[in-house]
């Protein structure tokens, strides 16, 4: 019984070694070479340019890319705490790129919403379909 | 083969009369500027680019200001994926902080000069 028992928990020993050398060693590399990049740096970067460009014309397009872009990075961001030297380090520079740029989209995004919300507000939305209305509206506040 | 494809493809387009006539007949309209007849802070990139095939730089720069740049950052951001440049991230952020601070400006300028409508 005891010689069964001991051969099931001498094989995960067996396997986690690289892991742990990594841990140790993120200076090297850690994976001697064998290093991946991040699988969602592109995408968040990409995500990230793209959230100001069409937050030109359709506000909310630009919300969501943004709101997509923070969580993957969050997620890459975790993946690459968890073991430093797997990854490349260009590919979390692009991801750190990308989540700043998403950043400022989506703050960009948002206050793009709030101002379009303000405007309905002061005007009300009958003087924002019509823009007879709404000039003289502004020209009432000068 | 395929990427010269695809590199001389958009010359030929522009090239064409017919195209940028096809393009100006065919705008996206922003929801903004259609309910409310106030321009966003976007308005006027399309209409730029438009100039910009045209190769009039001044009149597309008084459109919308910041589309030379955009340009400039989506080719190299396209650039920085193929290649993998040492200082492409950080020239990629300092590029989109750019655009943004040019967006915003261009915005606040319009207000204050009555050009939105």
């Amino acid at each position: 019984m005891s010689e069964e028992q001991l051969d099931p928990q001498e094989t995960p020993r067996s396997s986690p070694p690289p892991f742990q050398e990594s841990k140790f060693t993120p200076q090297n590399g850690g994976y001697n070479g064998l290093q991946q990049s991040l699988p969602n740096a592109t995408v968040v970067l990409v995500l990230g340019i793209l959230s100001i460009v069409t937050c030109c014309c359709y506000g909310i397009i630009g919300l969501i890319l943004g709101i997509i872009a923070l969580v993957l990075s969050k997620k890459d961001r975790i993946l690459y705490a968890t073991n430093v030297g797997a990854y490349t380090e260009s590919s979390f520079k692009n991801l750190n790129a990308g989540r700043v740029c998403a950043i400022i989209g989506l703050i960009l995004n948002i206050l793009y919403l709030l101002l379009t919300i303000a405007f309905v507000i002061l005007f009300g939305w009958a003087a924002m379909s019509d823009p007879d209305a709404l000039r003289e509206a502004l020209q009432n506040l000068q | 083969m395929k990427l010269k494809l695809i590199l001389i493809s958009p010359i030929i387009l522009i090239s064409s009369n017919g195209f940028i006539d096809w393009l100006q007949n065919h705008l996206l309209t922003c929801p903004f500027k259609k309910f409310s007849g106030l321009d966003c802070p976007g308005c006027g990139l399309q209409r730029s680019i438009l100039a910009l095939m045209q190769g009039d730089l001044v009149s597309s720069f008084k459109l919308y200001p910041p589309t030379l740049l955009i340009i400039v950052l989506l080719m190299f951001t396209l650039l920085h994926l193929k290649f993998d440049f040492r200082m492409g991230a950080f020239f990629i952020k300092v590029l989109y902080i750019s655009i943004t601070f040019v967006i915003v400006i261009n915005y606040i300028y319009k207000i204050v000069n009555h050009q939105l409508i």
